[in-house]
């Protein structure tokens, strides 16, 4: 999955900075956000192939982000994984009204997060090549 | 029996009358063809003693027969007023002949009847006298009853099936806005604003559903407050199971809701900032256990953050345990005296990196002479570097945090301030930024937190040092946080 962009959101420095050392070995290029609003425009500007984003944020929470993500041509089919510390769930029917990917709750392993981006990416690739 | 026996007397006297005026009239006029003369006159003298003979038997015999006469008037007078039970009997009474004998059966009877009469009073009076007091008795009951709904802080309303008001306590007046002693018989719809139909919606609801009570938290708007209210409506049938009256409680639980959304927050920023911390500690001792550190300085610095994280995760649990103790109690505080200044400066290297992340300048005017105050070295520290944290994090990037310490000589006090030049706070929201769990709605979006910190802050300065907290703020320009409390006497503390 070389040459894919990732975008990680997180509020939390030392997160954004792990998740970026964990994808970049393994051949991703990595942009980052610390809150919503940086973040929408760096997609509308980037176009990553798939959103790693924090759910509690400042300026915009992650949901809202995705909010505004399904509302841009350019951004709308863009994958995302939500990482949660909330202690409750994001609800199933909100999880799949806004086509979020996957959902990790902190505190998460790296590996199971390049595990779930590669899977994602790989099937949008399968469909793709549909 | 007076105004009889004078009516016989009468009836008698007039028979008699007639008879004579008769009798004379044919006495004199018997003789006019023989002319108005002496003769004639006295050849007719024989008439008169015998109309006044008859006379005289007449009214003789009528005053012989006169209580049999009074006892056929009696009869007649008697079906006229009598029961009319029984038709035989009347006329009986009415065509029986008057005697003496029947007079007494009648006193006797009429006597019977007397002593009947005399018991019967005396048991409608006691009677009276018991309805009296049951009437009295109810009359008190209501009393009670209408004092202890008077008396209760919730709303109470009690309506018929009309919906037509029965019963009103003062706080279902206040919340409704009518005069609850004047509105009864008044239309629920006619006293109840606009703005709370949803009460009287429910209220019909209630009255349809022939069960049990029925309750629904309802919110109305009071004055410029929004208020949730716990509605209860139970419904009193009649004997023949008809709805009379309907009875409505309501309970203001928006205390009870504030305090449960707080906890709800609480809980979900508790989380979040005990799960942030963790989430790196994780991420980065994995990443170290599969080789993903590249060089040795890599490893240090994933080992640096692991153990920042810790500390951060530490200092967070020691906020929730000091709140929960200072509350109950049971803290164990050792106070020394010591220069605030030096606390300044320690805290202030501590919060130092995370300023500079920020972009933001934090000063500090020279220190004072003396400013010892006699302080717990830790709570205390705890309060400033909440405060500078706090300032820091609502300071945006560019911006600045000044602290200042002045000492009151007359006052014998020590004053610190934490100013800074961060988004402020709105008027309306600055008397509760010391509360528990609570947070700044404007502010929520501009950074994390549990809302435990200022309150821990108020709490070791007001409850364990006898000091005093303080705010200033101004939306768009800044705030000023701070504290003052009394100097310690004796020495001077070495200053930094």
């Amino acid at each position: 999955m070389a040459d894919k962009t990732v975008l990680v959101v997180d509020d939390e420095i030392h997160i954004v900075h792990i998740v970026a050392i964990k994808l970049r070995n393994n051949g991703y290029e990595v942009i980052s956000a610390d809150n919503g609003a940086e973040a929408l425009e760096l997609a509308l500007r980037e176009k990553p192939d798939i959103v790693v984003t924090d759910y509690q944020m400042p300026v915009m929470t992650g949901l809202e982000l995705v909010e505004k993500l399904r509302q841009h041509e350019e951004t709308k089919d863009i994958p995302v994984i939500m990482l949660t510390a909330r202690s409750f769930a994001i609800e199933q029917e909100q999880q799949e009204a806004l086509q979020i990917s996957g959902c990790l709750s902190k505190p998460f392993s790296p590996r199971e997060l390049l595990g779930d981006v590669e899977d994602i990416l790989y099937q949008k690739q399968l469909i793709g090549d549909d | 029996m007076r105004f009889r026996k004078s009516l016989y007397a009468i009836v008698a006297l007039t028979v008699a009358c007639s008879l004579l005026t008769v009798g004379l009239t044919e006495w004199r006029d018997s003789g006019d063809e023989e002319g108005p003369h002496a003769r004639g006159y006295l050849e007719r003298i024989p008439v008169v003693p015998a109309y006044c003979i008859a006379s005289a038997l007449g009214v003789i015999l009528l005053g012989w027969n006169w209580l049999g006469l009074a006892e056929v008037i009696t009869s007649i007078a008697g079906i006229t007023t009598d029961d009319k039970t029984d038709d035989l009997c009347r006329s009986k009474r009415l065509f029986a002949l008057p005697t003496v004998s029947k007079a007494n059966e009648l006193h006797v009877a009429l006597a019977e009847r007397m002593d009947e009469l005399t018991t019967r009073t005396g048991e409608y009076a006691k009677q009276v006298k018991d309805l009296q007091l049951q009437i009295q008795l109810s009359q008190k009951r209501t009393q009670n009853t209408e004092a202890i709904i008077y008396s209760i802080r919730d709303a109470v309303i009690v309506v018929d099936e009309f919906d037509k008001l029965l019963m009103a306590n003062e706080a279902a007046g206040r919340l409704f806005n009518f005069d609850f002693r004047q509105s009864q018989h008044k239309h629920l719809d006619d006293l109840i604003g606009t703005d709370k139909t949803e009460f009287a919606d429910f209220l019909s609801r209630s009255k349809q559903s022939k069960g049990q009570a029925t309750r629904q938290e309802i919110e109305f708007t009071d004055g410029n407050e929004r208020k949730t209210f716990d509605c209860i409506v139970s419904c009193v049938y009649d004997h023949n199971k008809k709805l009379c009256r309907a009875v409505a409680v309501l309970h203001d639980i928006t205390r009870e809701k504030e305090i449960s959304q707080l906890k709800n927050d609480f809980v979900g920023h508790v989380s979040h900032e005990l799960k942030t911390p963790l989430a790196s500690i994780t991420a980065y001792s994995e990443m170290l256990a599969d080789g993903e550190a590249a060089d040795e300085e890599t490893r240090k610095e994933f080992y640096s953050v692991i153990q920042n994280q810790a500390k951060r995760l530490n200092r967070l649990i020691e906020d929730i345990l000091n709140t929960s103790r200072i509350e109950s109690g049971l803290i164990k505080i050792s106070k020394e005296p010591i220069s605030l200044a030096i606390l300044v400066e320690e805290q202030l290297q501590m919060i130092k990196s995370y300023a500079e992340e920020k972009n933001i300048k934090v000063t500090r005017q020279k220190p004072i002479v003396f400013d010892q105050v006699n302080v717990d070295r830790d709570m205390i520290s705890q309060v400033i570097v909440n405060l500078l944290s706090n300032a820091v994090k609502y300071t945006p990037s560019g911006g600045s945090v000044r602290i200042e310490t002045e000492v009151d000589d007359v006052e014998s006090l020590v004053r610190l301030s934490v100013v800074d030049t961060g988004v402020g706070i709105p008027e309306d929201e600055i008397d509760h930024v010391f509360d528990k769990f609570y947070r700044v709605g404007a502010n929520k979006k501009q950074a994390k937190g549990t809302g435990l910190g200022l309150n821990l802050v108020k709490q070791i300065v007001e409850k364990l040092h006898d000091g005093r907290v303080f705010v200033e703020s101004q939306v768009g320009v800044g705030s000023t946080f701070g504290f003052e409390m009394p100097l310690a006497t004796g020495q001077a503390a070495p200053t930094v």
